[in-house]
C-alpha cells in the first residue's frame, strides 16, 4: 500500500446515542431523537430539538471531571466522542507520536457565553464571554480534558460543514506525512444564540423536519460531536476516505443556489478523487436540511450527477436534528456504521414527493456497500462532499517537487477611518448589512486583488481568533434586551467566522476551495500552512489568505477591567499567493 | 396614508441600514426587490421584523411577504388591513 487513508477508530455522540451501538440500534429501529426541548434553556419551547440525553453534569461524571468546574457542553461532548474514537482505534497513548486534533465548531462555548452575558451586568465577570466566539479553545479544552499533552489543535469553523472540513484536513496532512495520527470531526452544543438566530432567518420546523417531503418546511436544530482517528496505510480500517472536496456555492450568506453549484461541484469533485463513478455509489447521505431550499437545491445537483440513476438518498437530521458544525463528522460516523453493519438508513418523516426534489430511501437492511457519500454544506455556500469506502483506495499524490509560491500582494487596514475607502469597491447599497470589519476585510482584499490583478482566487482561506465578534455580541444583546423575540437577522447571518470567505467568494463568484480558521494566535499559521499546501501539491495556483479580528466594546471595558491591553479595534489583512 | 407610508420608510431605512436614502428617495409605487431599490431575501426578513414590531402583524411563513413587499403602497395596504397595533 502506498497512500491509504485509513478510519481505524470512530466516536460519536448526539440525541439518537451516546456511543456508536446506540446510534446503530436507533437508526435500525427508527427511532428519532428529536423531541421537547429539556436541557436547553430557551423561551422557544414550542421548537422541537434533538438533544444529547444527557445534563452537562452527567457528562461531566461520565468523563471522571469535577461537576462544579465550567467547561462548555460543546467541549464536554467533544471530549466524550475523541475518547470513544481513541478507544476504537485501540490507541492507548500517542506518547512519540506526532498528533492533530482537528475539530469544526461555530458556537464553540456560547452556551458559556450567553449565561455569562445576561449575567455581566451585575457580575463584572468575563471569563466566559469570549468562549463562543474563540473556536480554537473549545478544541484546547477536549484536548486537556483528556490529557491528550502534546498534540496539535486546530480548529475550523466553515458554519455547517465544519467537521467535514476537518476530516479533509486531517487526511491532507496525513498525505504529506505531516503528522502520525489524525483525530478529526467536530462539536457543538445547542445554544439559545444559534436557536434564535436560525429563527429570524424563520427556517425552524415547529413540527418533526421532513427533509425532502413535499410539505418541508425547515430543520430541526440538534447537538453532538462526532470524531474519526485517521492513520495512513494502516490495514483493518473500519473505513477508508476515497475522495473529497471542498467548494463554495458563491451564491448568497444564507440560501443556496437553484442548481446547487456548489453541491454538484463538491460531489463530482470528490468522486473524481476517488476516481470512481457515479454508478459505484450506494447511498448518499444528504445534507438534507428539511428546508424548501436546501432540499431542492441538493436535490438538483444530486440529478444533475446521478441522471435516472440516483442511489439511495436519506437525510439522517430526520434522527439527529441537524447539528450544525459537527453534522459532516456526525454523518460521516452514520455513513461509516451503515456500511460496517450492511443497512440503509431511513429518511423519517418522508410521505410525498415534491417538485424538483429526489425521493429519498425508507431504509433497508441486509445490504453490502461499498462506497458511500456523505455531504455537508454550510452557510455562505461552503460545500464539502467525502467519499467513504469499504475498502483501501490509493490517493494519487503528485510526483516530483513540491511547487513554490511568492506573494504577489499583501494589504491591510487596521482603523476605521480608512473604511471610507470602501466606496470605491462597493456602494453604500451593497455595503449596508456590513458591519465594521466585513467592510474592513472587503477593502484590504479588493485592494490586495487589484494589485495582484486578479478577480477569482483559485483558493480562499481565511484566519480569525474571534471572528465577527462585534455583531456577535450585538446579536447577543439583542436576544438578552428582546427576551428572544423580533431579533434581527442580519445580525445573525453575518456572525459565523465563515462570513468573510463566503462574501468574497460570493461578490466574485470563486467556486473554489473555501475554509476559515479559528485557533487562537495560530489562526494564520494554520491558514498559511493549508495555503502553502494547496500550492505545493497544485491543487491551487492562486490563494487569497484573509486574516481578521476586531475588538467590540464588550472586550474593550472586559479588558480595562482586567488591567490587559486592549485588542486592536480593527485588523484585516489581505495577502494573494501565486505559485512561482 | 401619507403619515404610514413616511413611518414605514423611517422604519425601512433605520432596520436595513439604507444610508444615503431619504424617505422621499423611495418611490412610494417602484418594486423594493430586484431592480428596483435591490432588497434581498434578508431585507425581507427585517421588513416581517417591522410589520410584527410595530403594527403587531405576524407572517407564519416568509414566502407570504412576496405579495406584500411589493412596494411601499402594498405594504401600507398590508398595514392598514390587518394591523392590531
Amino acid at each position: 500500500m502506498g497512500n491509504t487513508i485509513s478510519i481505524t477508530g470512530l466516536g460519536i455522540i448526539c440525541a439518537i446515542g451516546n456511543d456508536s451501538g446506540s446510534v446503530v440500534d436507533s437508526l435500525r429501529s427508527r427511532r428519532t431523537g428529536i423531541g421537547a426541548m429539556r436541557y436547553l434553556q430557551s423561551r422557544h419551547v414550542d421548537l422541537p430539538v434533538g438533544e444529547v440525553k444527557l445534563s452537562n453534569d452527567e457528562m461531566k461524571e461520565m468523563l471522571g471531571i469535577d461537576t462544579k468546574l465550567t467547561i462548555s457542553r460543546t467541549s464536554l461532548m467533544g471530549a466524550i466522542a475523541i475518547r470513544q474514537a481513541l478507544e476504537s482505534a485501540g490507541i492507548e497513548s500517542i506518547e512519540g507520536k506526532r498528533v492533530a486534533l482537528i475539530s469544526g465548531t461555530t458556537v464553540g462555548g456560547m452556551d458559556l457565553s450567553e449565561l455569562q452575558h445576561a449575567e455581566m451586568m451585575h457580575t463584572n465577570s468575563y471569563d466566559y464571554l469570549l468562549q463562543g466566539n474563540e473556536c480554537g479553545r473549545s478544541t484546547e479544552e477536549m484536548a486537556e480534558l483528556l490529557g491528550l499533552k502534546g498534540v496539535e489543535c486546530c480548529t475550523i469553523s466553515t458554519a455547517c460543514s465544519s467537521a467535514l472540513n476537518s476530516i479533509i484536513l486531517g487526511s491532507e496532512m496525513l498525505k504529506r506525512n505531516e503528522v502520525d495520527i489524525v483525530i478529526a470531526g467536530g462539536s457543538e452544543a445547542l445554544s439559545r444564540y444559534h436557536l434564535n438566530g436560525f429563527n429570524t432567518l424563520m427556517i425552524l420546523d415547529k413540527a418533526q423536519c421532513r427533509p425532502f417531503d413535499a410539505t418541508r418546511a425547515g430543520l430541526n436544530l440538534g447537538e453532538g460531536a462526532a470524531f474519526v482517528v485517521l492513520e495512513k496505510d494502516k490495514a483493518d480500517g473500519l473505513a477508508y476516505v476515497a475522495g473529497y472536496a471542498n467548494r463554495c456555492d458563491a451564491f448568497h450568506q444564507t440560501a443556496s443556489s437553484e442548481n446547487g453549484e456548489g453541491a454538484y461541484l463538491a460531489m463530482s469533485d470528490a468522486l473524481s478523487m476517488a476516481r470512481i463513478e457515479p454508478k459505484d455509489i450506494a447511498y448518499i447521505n444528504a445534507h438534507g436540511t428539511g428546508t424548501p431550499n436546501n432540499d431542492a437545491s441538493e436535490s438538483q445537483a444530486i440529478i444533475r450527477i446521478f441522471g435516472d440513476s440516483i442511489p439511495a438518498v436519506s437525510s439522517t437530521k430526520s434522527f439527529t436534528g441537524h447539528t450544525t458544525s459537527a453534522s459532516g463528522s456526525i454523518e460521516s460516523v452514520i455513513s461509516i456504521l451503515a456500511m460496517q453493519h450492511n443497512f440503509i438508513p431511513a429518511n423519517l418523516g418522508w410521505e410525498s414527493s415534491g417538485e424538483n426534489t429526489i425521493v429519498p430511501t425508507m431504509g433497508c437492511d441486509d445490504v453490502v456497500m461499498d462506497n458511500v457519500i456523505c455531504n455537508s454544506f454550510g452557510f455562505g455556500g461552503n460545500d464539502s462532499s467525502m467519499v467513504l469506502s469499504r475498502y483501501p483506495v490509493e490517493h494519487v499524490v503528485p510526483e516530483g517537487e513540491d511547487y513554490e509560491f511568492e506573494v504577489v500582494a499583501d494589504e491591510c487596514v487596521e482603523s476605521v477611518e480608512e473604511l471610507a475607502a470602501l466606496r470605491e469597491y462597493i456602494s453604500p447599497l451593497e455595503s449596508r448589512r456590513m458591519g465594521k470589519l466585513m467592510k474592513a476585510a472587503h477593502l484590504s482584499t479588493l485592494r490586495a486583488l487589484k494589485r495582484a490583478e486578479l478577480n477569482c482566487p483559485d483558493a480562499i482561506v481565511t484566519a480569525t481568533s474571534r471572528g465577527m465578534l462585534d455583531i456577535s455580541m450585538q446579536f447577543l444583546e439583542d436576544i438578552s434586551i428582546n427576551q428572544e423575540e423580533l431579533l434581527k437577522p442580519t445580525l445573525f447571518m453575518q456572525s459565523t467566522h465563515n462570513t468573510i470567505s463566503s462574501a468574497i467568494a460570493i461578490r466574485n463568484k470563486c467556486y473554489g476551495y473555501n475554509t476559515t480558521y479559528s485557533q487562537g494566535e495560530d489562526s494564520m499559521l494554520w491558514a498559511m500552512r493549508d495555503a502553502e499546501r494547496l500550492i505545493a501539491t497544485g491543487k491551487a495556483a492562486t490563494v487569497l489568505v484573509i486574516e481578521f479580528d476586531e475588538s467590540s466594546p464588550i472586550l474593550a471595558k472586559a479588558a480595562e477591567y482586567l488591567n490587559v491591553e486592549p485588542p486592536k479595534e480593527l485588523y484585516s489583512r489581505s495577502i494573494v499567493l501565486k505559485r512561482k | 396614508m401619507e403619515e404610514l407610508i413616511l413611518e414605514l420608510k423611517e422604519h425601512i431605512i433605520d432596520a436595513l441600514n439604507l444610508e444615503e436614502i431619504t424617505p422621499e428617495d423611495i418611490d412610494n409605487d417602484a418594486p423594493l426587490f430586484g431592480d428596483g431599490l435591490g432588497l434581498d431575501s434578508i431585507d425581507a426578513l427585517e421588513l416581517i421584523v417591522i410589520l410584527d414590531r410595530y403594527y403587531g402583524i405576524k407572517l407564519a411563513n416568509p414566502a407570504e411577504g412576496k405579495a406584500i413587499f411589493k412596494s411601499i403602497t402594498t405594504i401600507a395596504e398590508y398595514v392598514v388591513a390587518n394591523r392590531t397595533k
